[in-house]
């Protein structure tokens, strides 16, 4: 049985850049409050998520279910696409995290950009987000870029299995890329790039679970 | 420069690999170092968590179809390459000071991914070739550009595979491998100062190209026969 939350996935907001890279297993729980607490643990109670969820275990692959996942990782490629914008243009960011926004949102407004014209009509609105801190300070923003690449990975990962053929071709593109992403700003917050041999990966139930702790997504 | 050449992108040609100079090669025998490491990497790296991703938990052989196999094989030949890299410059001492646990590390994690494959495999795991690293193993720039080339490599691999994977639970393994050796891709790339993301969608490679570039930088040598003593040339 998992845990209700990945802590691995989250374990940000206690690494600043500099610090060793702390070992991979003793001491994720205590970063998890921190992390979250960034967006005050509001749980997303709206439903919006859990309206769009793919299905949970391995079902058999089809079109409307690629539609379905698809749209769920359109809402995490807006998220970081939003996140790395504002963050590159109002993050007081410099040196080697100004450079890693600054490529990395290019990667996810195209990210949003293929994911919306594989979808045509189907594709979900851009919510509204709000980032607070996150966005505005080094240190915040380069805990909640690495909580957000490792949870990318994981939520693409949680769903191969659930893809089409076609389907997971292209998200294969895309996954590795945002690993690459993670791998990139661990390394530069002093953090292990890849603590684990193999990457857990999530359902989407626990990452819309992480992403409302968030607090970042306002509106559907 | 030709497509089946081991290179990185978007940097020179002088950093091509297949050419690297054969002096000062090393012939070792990692069988030994991988038995205790293979444990290692099994217990504290995730091993065991890439086998219960399996969901199988006495592997049996009829459990992986003919096509499946073959793709676990070339899997675990790319993974014995990069174990076998990364095993040797950690005994090489090649890389100094804070580097040194980049070998370490990855040479724990590639030796995981080893022991996770032959133990799926069983009996039809393909058998650990020869290495010839060529002096790649014993000069950090050298390393850490080799390091760059092949987690590349691995991650373009995985890639190629996951539509070709017959089974959900051995994709799921695949994945799971693909996106750390894309991490490892970024992190070799940040130290060795290239960028780490060069494009918003990273391309897989089939097998026969990645075949090709494995073949050629000649780091896979014949194997050395289990006889030490030598046939006579003519035996009338």
């Amino acid at each position: 049985m998992m845990d209700d939350l990945r802590i691995d996935l989250i374990d940000s907001a206690a690494s600043t850049p500099g610090e060793p890279a702390p070992q991979p297993r003793d001491t994720r729980r205590q970063f998890l409050g921190q992390t979250l607490a960034v967006g005050g643990a509001t749980i997303f109670a709206g439903g919006v998520f859990v309206a769009a969820l793919p299905r949970l275990a391995v079902s058999a692959p089809s079109p409307a279910q690629d539609a379905e996942i698809l749209n769920f990782a359109l809402l995490l490629e807006y998220i970081e696409s939003a996140f790395f914008t504002e963050a590159s243009v109002k993050g007081n960011l410099s040196g080697e995290l100004l450079e890693f926004a600054d490529v990395v949102r290019g990667h996810e407004r195209a990210h949003v950009a293929f994911l919306r014209g594989a979808l045509g009509n189907k594709a979900r609105k851009q919510p509204k987000l709000e980032f607070g801190d996150a966005t505005r300070e080094p240190g915040a923003f380069t805990a909640a870029a690495v909580a957000l690449e490792d949870l990318a990975v994981s939520a693409y990962n949680g769903q191969a299995g659930n893809l089409t053929k076609g389907t997971l071709e292209a998200a294969a593109k895309i996954v590795s890329v945002e690993a690459r992403h993670a791998g990139w700003i661990r390394a530069i917050a002093g953090k292990n790039p890849a603590p684990a041999a193999t990457e857990e990966p999530l359902t989407a139930k626990q990452v819309t679970a992480a992403v409302a702790k968030t607090g970042w997504v306002k509106t559907s | 420069m030709g497509e089946d050449e081991l290179t990185i992108d978007n940097t020179p040609s002088e950093l091509t690999l297949a050419q690297v100079d054969s002096d000062g090669a090393l012939q070792e025998a990692l069988a030994a170092v991988d038995s205790r490491a293979a444990f290692l990497g099994k217990a504290a790296l995730g091993g065991a968590a890439f086998l219960a991703a399996l969901s199988v938990p006495e592997p049996a052989e009829g459990a992986v179809s003919a096509s499946d196999a073959a793709i676990l094989n070339f899997a675990l030949t790319l993974e014995y390459l990069q174990a076998a890299f990364y095993t040797e410059t950690e005994r090489n001492k090649a890389v100094k000071a804070e580097l040194a646990r980049v070998p370490r590390q990855l040479g724990a994690v590639e030796r995981a991914h080893v022991t996770a494959l032959q133990d799926v495999l069983g009996r039809r795991a393909v058998k650990r070739p020869a290495f010839n690293f060529q002096g790649v193993t014993e000069d950090q720039v050298k390393f850490l550009k080799t390091a760059v080339a092949f987690e590349d490599l691995g991650a373009a691999a995985y890639k190629g595979q996951a539509t070709r994977v017959d089974s959900p639970a051995l994709l799921a393994a695949a994945v799971a491998i693909h996106s750390v050796e894309a991490r490892h891709a970024a992190w070799m790339r940040y130290l060795a100062g290239f960028t780490p993301a060069g494009r918003a969608f990273d391309e897989g490679k089939p097998e026969f190209a990645v075949r090709r570039i494995v073949a050629s930088t000649r780091f896979i040598v014949a194997r050395p026969r289990t006889t030490r003593r030598r046939r006579p040339r003519f035996t009338g």
